[in-house]
Order: structure tokens, then C-alpha cells, then sequence
């Protein structure tokens, strides 16, 4: 039994000293120990009010309790004022809770109450957070060094004006990529590497970067050495689109790392990498997500029944407010005006409308409106004269029958006058002549009863005329030199793989060509050279690409080294620096340039030849040679064998008697089809 | 960053497209199944065919007029020859027999009965020897015999084939010896006298389809299912030129007046279906003999093409496809004067 008398002695020996913290001990309790609950969290502070006399600050009280409202309960508000007692133009509103001035602070900051007052909202406690780290002495900020990127236009200067191409090959094994130029006879490479983009390449709009794909992002390259010059870390990034002015470029990627922030869309800087908005993708959106207008001083985004129109100035909404569109389906920009075409499908009684908005006043120029719409595609003329819209819709409220609609909009005349063309059968592709006014279309029952017509459109009234049609085509798609006139009618993948040259200023058909199973057509930027390519991406055999005049002569296949082809893609150019004069003088001298660039065709082509001269006559020389040797032989053997020959020769003599034949078993001789 | 390559300038060369399909060729249809072999008599006045419906058949080769047919054939026929004088025609068939026939008048002189199918034969230049060779079957050898058109005796030699069998033959420059292509891509010079193989080169990576000399018999060229046609010097066997394509190739003939050969073949026969007529690769294809390089091709059959021949006068050639065609093409006077411009 153990003795309970004596009580154990519980104090602290002598010396002892205590190595536990008061945390360790009782944390959990220290937790739930009350603190002072100074508010500040849910204070906001609201700076860029107007400065008003306190006769007025009633009203203006009012206005802004209004706007900031709407994102809580307002617990208590303070408007300092002046010793004149005119308001110091900011204020402080006190929420009920935490997340209602967090949302404050992110929504309301930005905020336009009109144009010279707009809003800058901030939580109290961050001007402790912040400030209390500042130093109170401004120290200025080092200046960066400027850094050379050397010249994205490089490859302009090129004294033979041989355009560049990128091309993707070897796939997948190496992953080849490289830039050419189009060079005659052969393509010359002037940068390849190896897996230099993932997927596959693009340059921007101008031509001054070359755009590569990665797992982490999306990377831009350009000068004549082809170094980064940015990147942009959006994981998973598939698809990049530039704004007309290289100045931004948008990103998407379906893979979503932060669920809180989706930044599937991103607008970023393309000069210092800045992401500059970013936009959760619709669904039911098509790429590109953003359209910019011509000049990228707008950008426009599809919503839920809203066409939202943003100035890339500051990224905000335009005017605050976006456009209500119901039920939109499609808009795309005018190429040359601050203009936006939008339609509508069919609302119940409301008939389908194709509307012209002019941006930033919002004013509808054109509208045109049809009962019984399916679909329409929007496609405007390059250099921004018509817009052509392609209306499907049906005969009759059967839904049985289905006819397509043409309607050009002349956005250069007043008014915006409207004409329609009537196409009875099933439309395959139609295409707006660039620098012209002709609209080519592709119609009819695929595969045999397909046709090709074009039109001209007239101004003033004067209704389109039909110039020309071709009939029993195969063609599906329709490709425009990007000057004009020219047109190439191609039977892509399912169809035979048939290239027609046309040249429609007089409606001839300069040559027809093939290119079995061919799956891409691209001009080169100034209209000079087309190639039809078969990639790899679709077909495992025969892939590559073939060089054609712009009059459908073959100039040169791919080169057996780029096996397994992939992608082609021309580096686009800037638009010209001549003025239109410069231009007139130059075509009316166009016999003396003709002249000489005939000239040094001619010494291109004999510089080239050289070595293949040279090839070709050792190998003449080496054959006949040997030939020669054999010869000998022969002769010699035919000495020894003297009694051969003897009978040979006599047999052949025989045989130049000539005999009647006829057969025992006689043949009807029959008429062969020849 | 990597250097810029310095492309090689010479590995595209331009292809030509020959004038040859503005002029229509004869379309000889006589046949009812896939023709197996061609062949000009020496004038080349007559063009002998043979195809797998079992009836060998000669034609006017200026005007493509049918002039007969041999009838006795009891199954597909795999080859034929004609010989220096026009007066006997000698055919190979799958029904395990050789014949020879007047060539005037359209019968079997004589019947040779073998174990298994005759799959090449060929008269000797001269005339006085004949060759045909047998299939391999399960328990019979690839054989090669050789007969004296002379007399009815026995066979002058009968030469057991080591290895696989003998794909095509013909015979060397004086009769001196048979050459031989094999299913393995083997090509053998075979001394008939010894029956025993004398030389052997071993280049093609798949059955030798066809076999044939130049007009000089200085050269031989041969196609294989390896997609390459290949130029030898028939004494040495010694490989002069190469002539690659992207297809099998059944058939390779040398011009006799230029420096021209002509490749024709396609795609399997069992794998056409799959494939359109333009996939297929059926288009006869030109080679600078000397370059190697591709010159002009020549699209028409709708199957591959199994032999084709040129007219001894070089004026003209023939092919004879799976599609049951034979087609003479005439080269337009553009033909003559092409040479190749660098």
C-alpha cells in the first residue's frame, strides 16, 4: 500500500527554469483568447469623388450611396470635408462583413462615375500593409536598361524580296521545324530547330513574330536570328490570336490550374509581357474569342445575349455598358472602319436580323431582317467595301427545303444600300474577291453537279451581275490571290485533289493541276506563289507541298528531306509604306523592272544549275565510258563466237522475207476500241 | 541556334510531264483478266500478251488490231516469248505446263508437262534453245529446264535452283548463260552446259518482278517489289544505277534509242480496293538512265501495271496492266527532242 500522509511535493526544485512557452502549453487556449476588434477590415476607403460645395453634398450622398450599396450593407460612412466645408472628395464606408468590402473593393474599383471621376477603392488596413513598408523618402527608380531586340522587320530587306515560310516536318520523331525562303528551284532554310514548338506554328499578323507552343505557354520569336523575345506562362495554351496591331496577343487553354481564376482567355502585352484582362470561355464560343478591330482600338467579346465592346486603352467595357444583343450567334469586325456586324437568329415572332453598328456611338447604319433563317455566315471584304453575309434559309415554314441568300452590304456608300443574290441549290463555299469587287461561290450536289459562279457587284444601285459560271467542277473551297484577280478552285481531302488557275479579269482558266488529297491551300502574302500541301496531321502517305506560279505552273515540290511534312504557313508582310502615286509611277514603269528582274531570273537560274550541270556531265561522262568498255567487249566476243553470228545473221535475213500468215483456227478480227 | 543548313540544290529535280498523254494510246481489250506479260516479236510488228484468263494473244502493235489468240491453256498464263524469226511463241502457264506454238498458225506444237507452274521462259537469242523455269511447291523444286527447239528429245540440261525460286529469266549476251531473277531479290547467272550457278548478286530487298536486257544486251535492268529498279552490267553483275520509287515494281524496260527507262507498277493488287486510282501509284514512270532522275510519268491504268515493253524501234511502248489493258503509247515528235536541260 502506498502511504497517501505525505503529499508529493509538486513545486519546482530549486533552479529549475521553465523551457516551455505558454504557446506549446495552452495554444489552443491563447487562440480563443479575445481580441480588440478594430472594424478596419471591413472599412473600405473611396477615393476620386468630386469635390463638392456642401451645398451639394446632400445630392451627391445620396448618388454615391447608391453606387456603393450594392455590394452591402452600409454599417457607417464618413465624408470628410475641408475647414470650408467642402468635401475632401474621398470617403469611408464600414460594411457588415468582410466579404462585402472585399467585393467592394474588387468590383467598385475602376469604377466611372463620370469622366473625370473614377473611383479608387481600397480596404483600410491595406494602407498599413502597404504603406507601413514604404520608406518615407522617394527614391527614384532605376532606370532599365534599354535592351536592343534588333529588328523584327529584318527579313523585309531581303534584296531578292523572297518571302519566308515556316514548315513543320520530320513529325513526330524529330519534330523539324524551320523558316525558309522561297528561294527558286528550292526553298533555302535560314533557321531550323529541332522541336521548337509543340503543336505547331503561327506568325502574327505582321510577320514580326513567329509564335511556338508549350506546355508551359506560348513563346514569341523574331529578328533575323530568330530569338525569344517573349513568353507568356499560360499552361496548356493551344491557340494564340494577335490583335491586328501586334501590339496584343490573346491566349486560351482549356486547362484551368487556379479554380478561383480561370484564365482560360488572357490578353497580354506583347512588348513587356503584361497580362492585360483575362476572360472565362464560353462553351458555346467560337475561336478566336476576341475580335479587334482594325487598328486594335476595340476588342469585341460574345456574352449570354450581350456583344461587349472594350477599349484597349484602359481594358474596361466601353462606355461602361456592353451592347444587348439578344440571342447573338456571330459578329466580326469591319477590316478598315470602326464598324461591327452582328446577327441574330429568329426570337419567336421577331424575324432573324444582320446588323452594322458604329462603334463608339453605337448607331445601327444598316439592318436587314428575314423570317426563316437557319444560319448565316458574316464575311467582310478585305479592304472593308462590302460585307457579305450568307443567309440559309428556308423555302417555306415546312422546314423542308432550304435555299441560301446573299447579302452584300456596300459599306462605302451612304446608307449602307443592300443587294441580294439568290442561289437555289446548296452553297459550298463563297469568297470575296480582295481589291475587287467580285464574289465567287461554290455551289451545288456534291460530287459531280458542282458549279462555280462569280459576280461582280456594281455600285449605286445597279443590282450584281453574273459574269461567269463554270460548271461540272471539283472544287469544294476557294481561294483569292490576297491582290486579286487571280483565284484558285481546289477539290480539298475528299475531293480529287484538283487545282483549277483562274484568272477572272477575263474568266480564263490558265491551267488545271493536281495534287492528290491535298489538305491546305496558301498564297504567299503578295499573291505571287501558291502552295497546296498535304500534311502529315491527315495523311500518313505522300505528304508535302508543291510550289506553284500564281498562273499554276509547278515551280518545285517539297525536298525529300522535309518527309513526313506537317504544317506551311507564309510570313505575312506589312502593309506597303509606297503611297498610292508611288505605286501608279511603278506600274507605269513596269517594262523596265520586267526587264531586269527577267534578267536576273535568268542568272538565278544558271548559278543553280551549275552544280547539277556539272553532276549530271561526270555521270554522262562515266556511263558513256563504260559503255564504250562494253562495246569493245562485244566485239571481241563476237569474233569467237564466229559461228553464232554466222547463223544469226542468217536467220535474220530469213525472217525479213515477208510471209503472208494466216491462221488455221481464224479469229473474227474484231474492231478494238481504241 | 543552329546554322543555317546549306540545302543540297540537286535533291529535287523538276519533273517534266511528258507529251505523251496528249496523244491517245491504243487500248487493247482483249483480255478478260489481268495481264501478266508483254513481248515484241524482233520486227516489232507483233505484240504478244498474256494474261490470267488462260488464252494468249497477238496484235497488230501499229494499229492494235487483234490477230489471234493461242488456245489450249487450261489456267492463268505467266509469261511468254517469241522467237528471233516470228515463227514459234513459247508460253508458261499455271497449269503446270509449257507450250510451243506455230506462231502463224496458232497451234501447240509440243506440250512440255511440269510438277508445278511455269513462271518465266524465254528463247534464246538465237533461237535454238528455249528456257522455262517452275515454282517451288511443297515437295517440288524450283527447277530450271532447257530444251533444243530442234529436235523432240529430252531436256538439254534441268537445273536445280538452290534457294527461292526463279521470279524471271532470259538469257545473256551469245547464249552463253541464263540469267535469273529470284523471289529473295537474288539475281544469278546460271551456266546451262554445267547446270550449276556461276555468279550471284544479292541487291534488291524483294522479289524480282522482271528482268530485261538493253538493245545492246551490254546491260540488264531489273524491278523489284523493294519499290527500286536496278541497272547491272549483265557480264559482271556489277550495279551501274539505281532508280528508286515509292511503289512495287512490276516491270522495267531500257529505250533503245534514248537514254530513257520506264518503271511501271503500283500498289498491290489485293490492297487496290482500299485506294483511289490516283493513290495507287499506277502511273508509269520515267528515269534519265544516266541521272537516275524522274522525268515524266504517264498515268492511264487503273490497276497496277504488270510488264511493259518497248517497241524494238524505240517509238513506242507498251504496258499491260491488272486492269486487263494493254495499252500502246505512241511518244509525240516532243518525246524525240526532249533532253534533259540544266
Amino acid at each position: 500500500m502506498a502511504d497517501f500522509d505525505d503529499d508529493d511535493d509538486f513545486s519546482d526544485p530549486e533552479g529549475f527554469e521553465e523551457d516551455i512557452s505558454d504557446e506549446e502549453l495552452l495554444g489552443d487556449l491563447l487562440k480563443k483568447r479575445p481580441t480588440l476588434d478594430t472594424d478596419e477590415d471591413t472599412l473600405v476607403v473611396i477615393d476620386n469623388a468630386p469635390k463638392v460645395k456642401p451645398e451639394l453634398m446632400e445630392k451627391l450622398k445620396r448618388i454615391l450611396k447608391k453606387v456603393v450599396g450594392k455590394f452591402g450593407t452600409i454599417i457607417s460612412e464618413y465624408y470628410p470635408v475641408d475647414e470650408n466645408n467642402i468635401f475632401k472628395g474621398y470617403f469611408f464606408i464600414e460594411y457588415a462583413t468582410r466579404e462585402e468590402a472585399l467585393n467592394a473593393v474588387k468590383t467598385c474599383d475602376g469604377y466611372k462615375l463620370d469622366k473625370n471621376n473614377i473611383f479608387s477603392v481600397n480596404l483600410f488596413t491595406d494602407f498599413d500593409q502597404y504603406l507601413g513598408k514604404l520608406d518615407s523618402k522617394w527614391v527614384e527608380p532605376k532606370k532599365e536598361e534599354f535592351v536592343e531586340i534588333g529588328n523584327l522587320r529584318s527579313w523585309l530587306l531581303d534584296p531578292d524580296c523572297h518571302d519566308q515560310f515556316a514548315v513543320i516536318y520530320d513529325a513526330p520523331r524529330n519534330n523539324m521545324n524551320a523558316i525558309c525562303r522561297n528561294t527558286p528551284q528550292e526553298p533555302s532554310i535560314v533557321c531550323e530547330r529541332k522541336s521548337w514548338t509543340d503543336t505547331y506554328l503561327q506568325w502574327s499578323p505582321l510577320g514580326s513574330y513567329l509564335t511556338t507552343f508549350h506546355a508551359q505557354g506560348v513563346a514569341l520569336w523574331g529578328t533575323d536570328e530568330f530569338k525569344r523575345i517573349g513568353k507568356f506562362t499560360h499552361s496548356r495554351a493551344t491557340l494564340a490570336d494577335f490583335s491586328p496591331c501586334e501590339r496584343y496577343i490573346v491566349t486560351l487553354s482549356n486547362v484551368v490550374d487556379n479554380p478561383n481564376d480561370p484564365h482560360q482567355v488572357i490578353i497580354w502585352d506583347v512588348r513587356n509581357g503584361e497580362m492585360k484582362r483575362s476572360f472565362k470561355k464560353l462553351s458555346n464560343e467560337e475561336w478566336p474569342v476576341i475580335k479587334w478591330s482594325f487598328d486594335g482600338k476595340y476588342f469585341a467579346k460574345k456574352g449570354d445575349d450581350v456583344l461587349s465592346i472594350y477599349e484597349s486603352s484602359n481594358f474596361g467595357l466601353l462606355d461602361k455598358k456592353s451592347i444587348v444583343v439578344r440571342g447573338i450567334k456571330d459578329f466580326s469586325w469591319s477590316p478598315s472602319d470602326y464598324l461591327i456586324s452582328y446577327w441574330v437568329p429568329e426570337l419567336g415572332e421577331l424575324p432573324s436580323k444582320i446588323i452594322i453598328t458604329r462603334i463608339p456611338s453605337r448607331q445601327e447604319v444598316a439592318t436587314k431582317s428575314r423570317h426563316l433563317v437557319s444560319e448565316c455566315k458574316l464575311q467582310w471584304h478585305k479592304q472593308g467595301d462590302y460585307l457579305c453575309v450568307k443567309v440559309d434559309h428556308w423555302v417555306n415554314k415546312s422546314k423542308k427545303q432550304q435555299v441560301s441568300c446573299f447579302e452584300l452590304f456596300h459599306a462605302r456608300e451612304n446608307e449602307i444600300p443592300v443587294d441580294s443574290i439568290e442561289i437555289k441549290e446548296p452553297v459550298i463555299d463563297f469568297s470575296l474577291e480582295p481589291n475587287g469587287s467580285k464574289l465567287a461561290i461554290i455551289h451545288g450536289e456534291p460530287p459531280t453537279r458542282i458549279s462555280v459562279s462569280f459576280y461582280k457587284i456594281n455600285e449605286k444601285g445597279t443590282p450584281p451581275a453574273k459574269l461567269k459560271i463554270f460548271e461540272k467542277q471539283a472544287s469544294n473551297n476557294l481561294f483569292w490571290s490576297p491582290a486579286g484577280q487571280f483565284i484558285v478552285l481546289a477539290g480539298l481531302k475528299s475531293m480529287d485533289g484538283q487545282l483549277e488557275f483562274i484568272d477572272t479579269s477575263d474568266m480564263s482558266l490558265m491551267n488545271r493541276q493536281e495534287h492528290t488529297k491535298l489538305t491546305d491551300i496558301t498564297w504567299d502574302p503578295t499573291g505571287r506563289y501558291v502552295v497546296s500541301s498535304l500534311s502529315f496531321w491527315s495523311e500518313k502517305m505522300d505528304t508535302g507541298f508543291i510550289m506553284w506560279s500564281f498562273q499554276g505552273k509547278l515551280l518545285y515540290r517539297s525536298p525529300r528531306y522535309m518527309e513526313r511534312f506537317c504544317q506551311f504557313v507564309w510570313r505575312p508582310r506589312p502593309p506597303s509604306l509606297l503611297s498610292e502615286e508611288d505605286i501608279k509611277t511603278i506600274k507605269k514603269d513596269f517594262k523596265k523592272y520586267q526587264y531586269l528582274f527577267e534578267q536576273k531570273d535568268r542568272s538565278i537560274k544558271t548559278k543553280a544549275s551549275k552544280g547539277l550541270m556539272e553532276k549530271h556531265k561526270k555521270e554522262t561522262e562515266d556511263f558513256r565510258a563504260f559503255q564504250e568498255k562494253k562495246k569493245k567487249d562485244i566485239l571481241r566476243r563476237q569474233e569467237m563466237h564466229n559461228d553464232y553470228m554466222k547463223e544469226l545473221e542468217s536467220k535474220l535475213a530469213s525472217s525479213n522475207e515477208i510471209i503472208e500468215t494466216s491462221f488455221l483456227v481464224k479469229e473474227k478480227r474484231e474492231k478494238v476500241d481504241v | 541556334m543552329t546554322p543555317p543548313r546549306l540545302s543540297n540544290p540537286l535533291s529535287t529535280p523538276p519533273i517534266i510531264n511528258f507529251h505523251v498523254l496528249t496523244m491517245r494510246p491504243l487500248m487493247l481489250h482483249g483480255h478478260e483478266r489481268a495481264i501478266t506479260q508483254i513481248r515484241y516479236n524482233y520486227d516489232g510488228d507483233l505484240l504478244f500478251s498474256v494474261a490470267k484468263d488462260h488464252k494468249p494473244t497477238v496484235w497488230y502493235s501499229d494499229n492494235g488490231e487483234r490477230l489471234g489468240t493461242y488456245n489450249g491453256h487450261n489456267g492463268a498464263v505467266w509469261c511468254i516469248d517469241v522467237n528471233l524469226d516470228s515463227t514459234l511463241v513459247l508460253t508458261g502457264a499455271a497449269d503446270d505446263t509449257a507450250k510451243l506454238w506455230d506462231c502463224e498458225k496458232g497451234v501447240a506444237i509440243q506440250t512440255w508437262n511440269t510438277s508445278s507452274a511455269i513462271r518465266s521462259c524465254g528463247f534464246s537469242h538465237l533461237g535454238n534453245l528455249l528456257m522455262f523455269s517452275t515454282e517451288d511447291r511443297k515437295d517440288v523444286d524450283c527447277e530450271i529446264f532447257v530444251y533444243d527447239t530442234r529436235s523432240n528429245e529430252g531436256a538439254v540440261s534441268r537445273i536445280k535452283v538452290e534457294g527461292e525460286r526463279v521470279s524471271s529469266g532470259l538469257w545473256g549476251p551469245f547464249d552463253e548463260f541464263i540469267i535469273t531473277g529470284h523471289a529473295d531479290g537474288k539475281v544469278r547467272h546460271y551456266d546451262y552446259r554445267n547446270n550449276k550457278c556461276i555468279k550471284q548478286q544479292h541487291m534488291h530487298r524483294g522479289t524480282v518482278t522482271d528482268l530485261q536486257l538493253s538493245q545492246d544486251k551490254t546491260m540488264i535492268i531489273t524491278s523489284s517489289k523493294d519499290c527500286n529498279a536496278m541497272l547491272y552490267d549483265v557480264d559482271e553483275l556489277s550495279l551501274i544505277k539505281t532508280f528508286r520509287t515509292d511503289r512495287p515494281v512490276n516491270s522495267a524496260a531500257i529505250s533503245p534509242i534514248k537514254d530513257h527507262v520506264v518503271l511501271g507498277g503500283g500498289q498491290e493488287a489485293m490492297e487496290v480496293t482500299t485506294t483511289t486510282t490516283k493513290s495507287g501509284k499506277f502511273e508509269a514512270k520515267f528515269f534519265h538512265l544516266i541521272h537516275a532522275e524522274e522525268i515524266g510519268r504517264v498515268k492511264g491504268h487503273f490497276g497496277p501495271i504488270n510488264s511493259l515493253k518497248f517497241h524494238p524501234n524505240g517509238k513506242s511502248y507498251s504496258s499491260g496492266g491488272e486492269d486487263g489493258y494493254v495499252r500502246v503509247h505512241n511518244f509525240d515528235p516532243s518525246y524525240f527532242e526532249f533532253e534533259i536541260e540544266f
